[in-house]
């Protein structure tokens, strides 16, 4: 009779053994595949902004977008996952509630050298560093991305690469701390809720990039002497839409990684998935709320526009306006707030553009302004929802006054970073090219190689 | 530098197991890289001005 019991205990503990170690290959298999859905977002916004750029300038934008992407990842490993560790609790660096904040949680994990170094690195008794890092290291370089866009045909290219680093590395990842981490104030002290990131990563990038535009300045020829705005094409609208359709494919795998998968040592539970929270969420919630924000978004933006451009960007802004709240929204009030974030897209756009500021691709709208409106509308809707894991009056919940504040700093903590840093690039002539290169064109003066070698065919041509 | 290990098989290994762990390498390769990025930057920029003064004349 003991034998059978000892064999029973030895069968159930190597079956528990089996069973563990097939969840943290799950667990590290799930965010690992975050990270390649997320490079479709960069190829996207790749093949966005050279569509959005006139022949003379797409390999150049090129170049600038593929920077971003590769001066972002090694950023955020020397001193961008530090912050979003070393932050949450604010300019004090001291460990919040959940003890896994501060200058000194953060220099025990996230630091390139002395102890912390095993956690940067190959390490067979850490399958989560790694694969958290390059989830965020992704979130980083999607939020350099958004800016990217706006500044197009006029800016330099390491002027540019400096302000990517300053958003992609550090001002999303201040936010990112304050508002998307456990032990972050706004979450701690005003229930500020944002699981998907409309705030902390659309309308941070949204609001660094009108920063940076008010000091870049318009396109030559984009403004007329009375204030007009005249409208520059790009030279491929079907590549334009099919890079925002790419953005929308790899945001699938953005929002899958902010979800926290349960049953390892680091999870919020022992049997189910939670958001960065600790609040629960399904990966059913996402598919029911995404697909019905983006049609909502698409629907919007047609009706008032009927333009493919500003459709797929309705697509866009319907996921970000209701990003905050993807986690508990009811799929068809999703649809409601992604239709009219669709519906006040353009006009929201023809505003800015009409106070003097040449947003190429619309990004301080689709992610600014809808970022906002998207952090606002979940507090008119989700008021009284916990926004963390814990007792019932114990845990702020959301609140409308909350999300204001959170909106507010997020429009911030984007606004001012990117403003002053332009002005110091500025200040220093790294801004913008001269004015002989933007009317040469910056493929021809900066970049050994050509788009189109062979022209465009004639066939191509539109005909009369 | 070398295994970061007392015996040299796989099968003692319970941790980190790169290249310089657990020795200063890992920081002064993290500043090299760093350096690099620094460096690369300085260069741009002054080979992007380059490029934008013949554009000029």
């Amino acid at each position: 009779m003991e034998e059978q019991i000892a064999e029973l205990t030895a069968q159930v503990a190597a079956l528990k053994g089996s069973a563990g170690v097939t969840n943290t290959m799950f667990a590290e298999t799930f965010y690992y595949l975050t990270i390649p859905l997320m490079i479709i977002i960069h190829a996207g916004f790749l093949a966005y902004e050279m569509g959005a750029s006139r022949m003379k300038n797409v390999l150049s934008s090129g170049v600038k977008n593929i920077l971003a992407f590769a001066f972002m990842v090694p950023t955020f490993y020397f001193f961008g996952w530090w912050v979003y560790w070393g932050f949450p609790t604010g300019f004090t660096f001291t460990a919040g509630p959940a003890g896994i904040s501060g200058a000194e949680y953060a220099s025990s994990i996230a630091l390139g050298w002395g102890e912390s170094a095993q956690y940067m690195g190959p390490n067979i008794a850490d399958q989560a560093s790694g694969v958290f890092f390059g989830a965020f290291a992704l979130f980083a370089a999607t939020t350099a991305s958004i800016m990217s866009g706006a500044v197009i045909e006029r800016i330099q290219t390491v002027g540019f690469v400096i302000l990517a680093i300053v958003l992609g590395s550090f001002a999303w990842v201040v936010a990112a701390a304050w508002g998307w981490h456990a032990d972050g104030w706004l979450v701690t002290k005003f229930g500020v809720h944002d699981f998907g990131a409309a705030g902390l990563v659309h309308a941070v990038a949204g609001f660094f990039a009108l920063g940076v535009l008010i000091n870049l300045g318009p396109r030559i020829g984009k403004f007329n002497a009375d204030g007009s705005a005249n409208h520059i094409a790009g030279h491929n609208m079907p590549l334009t839409v099919t890079g925002l359709m790419l953005i929308i494919v790899g945001f699938w795998g953005f929002l899958m990684a902010c979800v926290i998968v349960p049953g390892e040592a680091w999870s919020w539970f022992a049997d189910k998935p939670a958001t960065i929270y600790g609040t629960p969420i399904t990966l059913s919630a996402l598919s029911f709320n995404i697909l019905m924000a983006i049609a909502g978004g698409i629907i919007g933006a047609w009706i008032y526009t009927k333009d493919p451009f500003w459709m797929m960007s309705g697509a866009l802004a319907g996921i970000i306006s209701t990003a905050s709240g993807l986690d508990i929204y009811y799929p068809a009030l999703a649809f409601i707030v992604a239709f009219s974030a669709g519906v006040i897209l353009k006009p929201c756009a023809t505003w800015l553009e009409n106070r003097g500021i040449d947003d190429a691709v619309g990004a301080v709208t689709v992610h600014g302004t809808i970022g906002v409106y998207g952090v606002i509308m979940l507090g008119v809707f989700a008021s009284g929802f916990p926004a963390l894991q814990g007792a019932a009056g114990e845990v702020p919940t959301i609140n409308l006054i909350g999300q204001i504040v959170g909106a507010v700093v997020f429009f911030l903590l984007g606004f001012v970073p990117g403003y002053v840093v332009s002005l110091i690039l500025k200040s220093m002539g790294m801004l913008r090219t001269p004015e002989a290169a933007e009317i040469a064109g910056l493929d021809p003066v900066k970049v050994p190689a050509q788009g189109y070698p062979e022209g465009i065919p004639a066939s191509a041509a539109a005909s009369d | 530098m070398g295994f970061p290990y007392d015996s040299a098989t796989w099968d003692v290994v319970d941790g980190a197991m790169f290249m310089g762990a657990g020795s200063a390498m890992t920081g002064i390769y993290t500043l090299i890289a760093a350096g690099i990025c620094v460096y690369v930057l300085w260069a741009g920029n002054r080979s992007e001005k380059k490029q934008y003064e013949k554009a000029e004349k």
